[in-house]
């Protein structure tokens, strides 16, 4: 049964190359993360989130730290952001989260800023300090209107 | 005019009746697969008839879509000063869809037909009655190897495609058009993402699989006993399963963005 | 004899009808078809001798009337019913059809690899056995497309007996055969029939064959049957049923007389 071997190796070998294929595209080019490392949830509150979505990644300098778990409105209907980031991660109380575009026309993200204190975050706190995402339009109005933002008339 | 309607309700109550008996012969092979034994000789012999044979195939098509699609891409993103992003866009573009659909379309037509080709054969020559007659179920014996077999190849042709894609167009961008390598396979890192895109990806050609290996194996089982049937059935197999991979992608791509 | 017994290895067929689309192929049709004999099924070509034979192993079903095979009434079985029924069948039929992909042994263990708990060894054993009763030696590698008509239909047949059926049904096994191959199948299926007690329903346009092999012959026509032993057909009145046998029936007759003469003097 020559020919069968022959076959069952062709087989063999088939389902490995597709299967190294699979786990390249998803570990290496999707990012497919076998241990979790996710955790360490914070949450921010901004005014105007922009293009932000879930999934959109958290950078520190940037370099992906976790991602944009949900986004939800609070009382006081102002957008309030759940971060889903690493586990060990060590921000210090007074940091900032800033909503941020990649490059002119890319995704929106947000950056955090580690502060200076001595004290960390915990699960579960919020950013003191927000950063809404850049509005074209109303940059576009205060070049035209030549005043400073909020600008009157 | 009474006539014609009354034709066309006749159609369409026949239509109906297939696809009632399509489920049926589906839940069948299913069904089969739950009884022992699994008959692994015949699913790998299967395996390599559909998978393997189509492995040369599905590579020249890869690589040859992965160039027009650098090509193309590159000419539109070049409009927006966006050449960078090639990368990021033949990604989404093959991973989401050009590679389930255009690999269930290629293995529909080579491995889909002759699949349909081969049951067919043997229902007119009587292997099937055969089989009845020495209490097997040749749903059991010939059907699910077959079906089962497409179904596993289809997310394995399809990663295939998409790698040898990506590198066409690698190619094309990176060495003809002079893009930087970096960035095209930074561009494809960063916007791919497994569960919205690759994931999306293999469900598709799995779907695109199970909805061949059932029409493929259906319709050799039904042909009419003769030669003329068993070449009307095969016809039929690459018409219908293209036309249900087309809207099954469309269906999938709805569902997957909610 | 027990009742079991008396069911084992018999066909009953009562007040069948079967028509396909507007042709009206059987209508009351009554026949029975005794254990341990011979029964060859005779008829010009669409009168339903291969149907008759297909709905006896369950894959046609009446529009009316039932079929008893072996005790069992099976026109209403499914699928899973019928196996059971099956597995005390056997069916010959007119191509072999013998899966074209698998060797010539394969193709005979097939039936006991799939129902039986017997060792690999065991069954290389029964199929060698039956394999060399049919009078085929070196063919275990052979694909189905490698063997000659005759050796093909013998083939088939060492496959439909591996199982030990009660019941052998054979469709057409003397066409497209050379006369020498003719003999052969005739003596191997008389063989069976004589040795084994098996019951045999073959249907055949081959008029000398018949005459000579069969207990009784049941002619199909006009919807229904006409039944006799070989003799009383070929001595019957009705021209109709002697223009049918031919000159083979007048052949037939003649040679018992012969024997019967022989045997007094």
């Amino acid at each position: 049964m020559q020919s069968t071997s022959n076959r069952d190796l062709g087989v063999g070998l088939f389902v490995l190359l597709g299967l190294a294929v699979i786990a390249y595209l998803s570990l290496q080019v999707g990012g497919l993360s076998l241990r979790d490392s996710g955790g360490l949830v914070l949450y921010a509150t901004f005014d105007d989130i922009g293009g932000l979505s879930p999934r959109s990644s958290v950078r520190i300098g940037g370099v992906r730290v976790g991602r944009v778990e949900s986004i939800d409105l609070d009382e006081d209907l102002r957008a309030r952001v759940e971060l889903n980031l690493m586990q060990d991660l060590e921000l210090p109380v007074d940091s900032a989260a800033a909503i941020r575009t990649s490059g002119l026309l890319g995704d929106q993200f947000v950056a955090l800023e580690p502060g200076a204190e001595d004290d960390l975050l915990v699960s579960g706190e919020d950013f003191s300090f927000t950063e809404s995402a850049m509005n074209l339009d109303k940059l576009i109005g205060t070049v035209v209107h030549g005043d400073g933002l909020g600008g009157g008339d | 005019m009474m006539n014609w309607i009354r034709k066309l309700g006749a159609n369409s109550l026949g239509q109906v009746e297939e696809i009632g008996e399509v489920v049926r012969f589906g839940g069948r092979i299913l069904l089969a697969t739950t009884r022992p034994p699994f008959r692994w000789r015949s699913f790998m012999a299967a395996v390599f008839d559909s998978g393997v044979l189509s492995v040369a195939l599905i590579c020249a098509s890869g690589l040859t879509v992965g160039f027009v699609l650098g090509l193309q891409l590159y000419n539109t993103l070049a409009r927006f000063g966006a050449e960078d992003s090639l990368g990021t866009a033949v990604g989404l573009s093959l991973i989401r869809e050009l590679g389930p659909v255009l690999t269930g379309l290629l293995v529909t037509g080579r491995a889909g037909s002759a699949i349909t080709a081969e049951i067919g054969a043997m229902r007119i020559s009587q292997q099937l009655d055969g089989l009845r007659m020495m209490a097997i179920d040749p749903i059991h014996f010939i059907v699910m190897p077959r079906a089962t077999a497409l179904a596993f190849v289809m997310p394995l042709l399809s990663a295939i495609f998409v790698a040898l894609g990506i590198s066409g167009a690698y190619l094309i961008g990176v060495e003809l058009l002079g893009l930087d390598g970096g960035s095209y396979l930074a561009g494809l890192e960063s916007a791919v993402e497994f569960r919205a895109d690759v994931l999306q990806s293999l469900v598709k050609s799995l779907i695109f699989g199970l909805l061949l290996g059932l029409i493929a194996t259906w319709r050799g089982y039904s042909c009419e006993p003769h030669s003329a049937g068993v070449s009307r059935a095969t016809t039929s197999t690459v018409v219908t399963a293209s036309i249900c991979i087309l809207l099954a992608d469309y269906l999938l791509t709805a569902l997957w963005s909610i | 004899m027990t009742e079991a017994e008396a069911e084992f290895g018999h066909v009953e067929v009562r007040g069948v009808a079967l028509a396909f689309g507007h042709r009206r192929v059987f209508d009351g049709l009554d026949c029975d078809f005794a254990r341990g004999r011979i029964s060859v099924l005779m008829g010009g070509s669409g009168t339903g001798k291969s149907t008759l034979l297909r709905m006896i192993g369950g894959l046609q079903k009446p529009d009316a009337g039932s079929v008893r095979v072996a005790g069992d009434v099976i026109e209403t079985l499914d699928e899973a019913g019928l196996a059971k029924v099956r597995n005390r069948l056997g069916m010959l039929f007119q191509n072999g059809a013998l899966l074209d992909s698998m060797s010539v042994f394969d193709n005979v263990a097939l039936p006991l690899r799939e129902h039986t708990d017997q060792a690999e060894s065991e069954i290389a054993d029964r199929v060698h056995d039956r394999l060399a009763a049919v009078g085929l030696l070196d063919v275990d590698d052979l694909l189905p497309g490698e063997l000659s008509g005759g050796m093909l239909r013998r083939a088939a047949l060492a496959r439909a007996i591996v199982t030990e059926p009660e019941i052998l049904l054979c469709d057409e096994p003397f066409s497209g055969l050379d006369p020498p191959n003719v003999s052969r199948i005739e003596a191997l299926l008389t063989h069976l029939n004589r040795d084994r007690g098996l019951t045999l329903i073959v249907t055949s346009h081959h008029m000398a064959t018949s005459l000579r092999m069969a207990h009784r012959i049941l002619l199909l026509r006009n919807g229904g049957c006409v039944e006799g032993s070989p003799a009383e057909l070929a001595s019957s009145r009705d021209s109709a049923i002697r223009e049918f046998l031919g000159k083979d029936g007048a052949e037939h007759l003649s040679r018992l007389g012969r024997e019967a003469q022989g045997a007094k003097g």
